[in-house]
């Protein structure tokens, strides 16, 4: 008969994994990753794209792979973002449909397993398809890179030859143009992109567990992801403008609000990266520990309702 | 110490809230019954009975308003009791964009199992359910039958004590009704305990050794059910080659008697299943243990 252990561990990580695995088998199978397709076709089409020269002949190399950069990761964050959303919002309420949570709770799997196999699965299937995402952006930054730095060297030394430049423009100009190829500071924001996706996921994840249907869950989580983005700036000026604001009641219950709504404009720090400023680590440090706070609030918050849910 | 029943009720109540959570609705009222282990117990009922919510209890999918519920002697609400329980939902849907082989392996880990152990009760149980030829076919593409199968075979998957089903042929044709109802014989002869809920009565009458009758979330009656099928006060005889004189001898002969009523004699009846299945034999299965048909006088 069994050979297992005699009692069944409070929480597991193979099992976690178990379900993860089949979590992102699932999703992969939904031909998801057909995304990337998209995604190397605009890369494709925006790497034969030239900016006419309208703007000043010092901006140009610049403005070229901004314009690269801005629209391929918007499409990695738009993937992220959906895909955080939709396939959480997908897996729970189906399972439920289908009765598959049946078979599975059926068997000696804890509900905390089960909500952290499912999240960790979407988290996986994110991070992958991001990762390919990255690598394609990265080989084709650093060929347009080298190519637009090539072409701007030879105008610099035009320059200089006619006496218009210095060799300190020459430098500024080649630094300029560094500055927006595949810095450290893009991987950084890259990595926002996923932390973002993570957050959302998560709050999908906790309004999956009280709401029986797909749509509604979608809907909620895609709200809550816009005011997320609003919810700081009309906290602070809430708090600015109301003389309410010295009320310690006030003030809990403003904080209670950002931890019901994510703040999202913290991610805000990728856009600034497109635009070739430099994302230090201590700033990147702390968007990593607020998304795991608010991911690590979202999942425990999943599980207390979860537990208690009548399948 | 005595061992545990495989499944003990006690007093079980379940509430769910009305709509608009006005009032609640009662699906389970003071339900109580064991089952010793290895014995088949049915759960018959109409639809909406309250068979499926007793079931969601012992299996801890619902909690328990009152009572409670125990698997070999473990509470029900912990997930611990489900170690030893393989369950088949009614109409089971599983991952259609798993194989049955991808399946049974699923389900296998996530109860501990493991390589070459699972490989092995992998093989054996499509085996089993004969789907060895379909391993590798998804799952999207298998017929309510062959989905009923690999139900079976995945709430077998970790060699259970107790096997908990519900309405397990729901859907199957007759061929695949009779492969699973000879498959419970077969798990009852191995000493597992297998706990039935159906509303289809002459299947639970071929395979049960016990019976519990709910209605509207009340356990009405209870018993054996020979005890609980047989008419005390009638005999029946079962001849073969009987010359039809010797039936008017037989029946001179009982009615002579004071106080004996001759009801009928005439030739049994085979089930319209027995028919079907004498007509469009099931496909040779070595473990199929030979069943009796069923008939009447």
């Amino acid at each position: 008969m069994n050979q297992h252990p005699a009692r069944t561990p409070f929480f597991s990580p193979r099992r976690v994994m178990i379900l993860a695995g089949n979590t992102f088998t699932q999703l992969v199978r939904m031909k998801i990753f057909y995304f990337l397709l998209i995604f190397i076709v605009i890369a494709i089409v925006l790497n034969f794209f030239r900016l006419p020269h309208t703007v000043g002949p010092e901006s140009v190399g610049a403005e070229e792979l901004r314009s690269l950069k801005s629209p391929l990761i918007g499409v990695m964050k738009l993937f992220a973002v959906i895909l955080g959303i939709a396939a959480t919002a997908l897996l729970i309420p189906r399972d439920l449909e289908d009765r598959t949570l049946y078979t599975i709770l059926a068997k000696p799997v804890p509900r905390l397993d089960y909500l952290l196999g499912k999240f960790l699965g979407v988290l996986a299937l994110i991070l992958v398809g991001l990762a390919a995402m990255a690598i394609l952006l990265n080989v084709v930054l650093h060929f347009r890179t080298q190519e637009i730095l090539a072409e701007r060297m030879a105008l610099a030394d035009g320059m200089i030859e006619r006496g218009y430049w210095t060799e300190a423009d020459r430098q500024g100009e080649r630094l300029e143009v560094l500055r927006h190829g595949p810095t450290w500071s893009l991987q950084g924001a890259l990595l926002a992109v996923f932390l973002e996706a993570a957050v959302i996921a998560a709050a999908a994840l906790l309004i999956s567990t009280f709401s029986s249907s797909t749509l509604f869950t979608v809907v909620i989580t895609t709200l809550v992801y816009f005011i997320g983005h609003f919810v700081a700036d009309g906290r602070e000026f809430w708090l600015r403008t109301s003389s309410l604001g010295e009320d310690l009641t006030v003030h809990l219950a403003s904080r209670a609000l950002v931890v019901m709504f994510p703040d999202f404009r913290p991610f805000g720090v990728v856009d600034e990266a497109i635009a070739g400023q430099a994302l230090p680590p201590s700033v990147l440090g702390a968007l990593a520990l607020s998304s795991f706070f608010y991911v690590g609030i979202y999942v425990v918050l999943s599980w207390f309702v979860f537990s208690d849910k009548e399948i | 110490m005595s061992t545990p029943p495989a499944v003990e009720v006690h007093n079980l109540v379940k509430d769910f809230r009305g709509p608009l959570r006005r009032g609640t609705i009662r699906a389970v009222n003071k339900v109580s019954f064991q089952i010793a282990p290895g014995e088949v117990y049915g759960l018959i009922g109409p639809n909406g009975s309250g068979k499926s919510t007793t079931m969601k209890a012992l299996l801890g999918l619902v909690a328990p308003t009152a009572g409670r519920c125990a698997i070999f002697g473990k509470d029900a609400t912990k997930v611990d009791s489900r170690r030893e329980v393989g369950f088949l939902p009614e109409n089971p849907y599983f991952y259609k964009h798993l194989s049955g082989r991808e399946t049974l392996r699923f389900f296998g880990k996530l109860c501990g199992m493991r390589d070459p152990e699972l490989r092995n009760r992998t093989n054996e149980l499509l085996e089993l359910v004969d789907l060895t030829e379909a391993r590798h076919r998804r799952l999207g593409g298998y017929s309510k039958g062959m989905l009923q199968r690999i139900g079976l075979a995945q709430a077998l998957v970790q060699n259970p004590r107790l096997l908990v089903l519900d309405e397990p042929t729901a859907g199957v044709d007759p061929i695949g009704s009779r492969q699973i109802r000879d498959l419970i014989l077969e798990l009852r002869s191995q000493g597992i305990t297998v706990f039935l809920c159906s509303h289809l009565l002459e299947q639970v009458q071929q395979v049960c050794d016990r019976v519990g009758i709910i209605d509207r979330g009340r356990l009405v009656r209870e018993g054996r059910l020979d005890d609980l099928v047989a008419i005390e006060d009638q005999t029946e005889i079962v001849l073969a080659n009987a010359p039809p004189e010797l039936i008017e001898d037989l029946r001179r002969l009982a009615t002579a008697r004071k106080g004996v009523r001759w009801i009928r004699s005439g030739h049994p009846r085979t089930t319209l299943e027995g028919l079907f299945l004498r007509e469009i034999p099931a496909p040779a299965r070595p473990t199929n243990p030979p069943h009796p048909e069923p008939g009447a006088s």
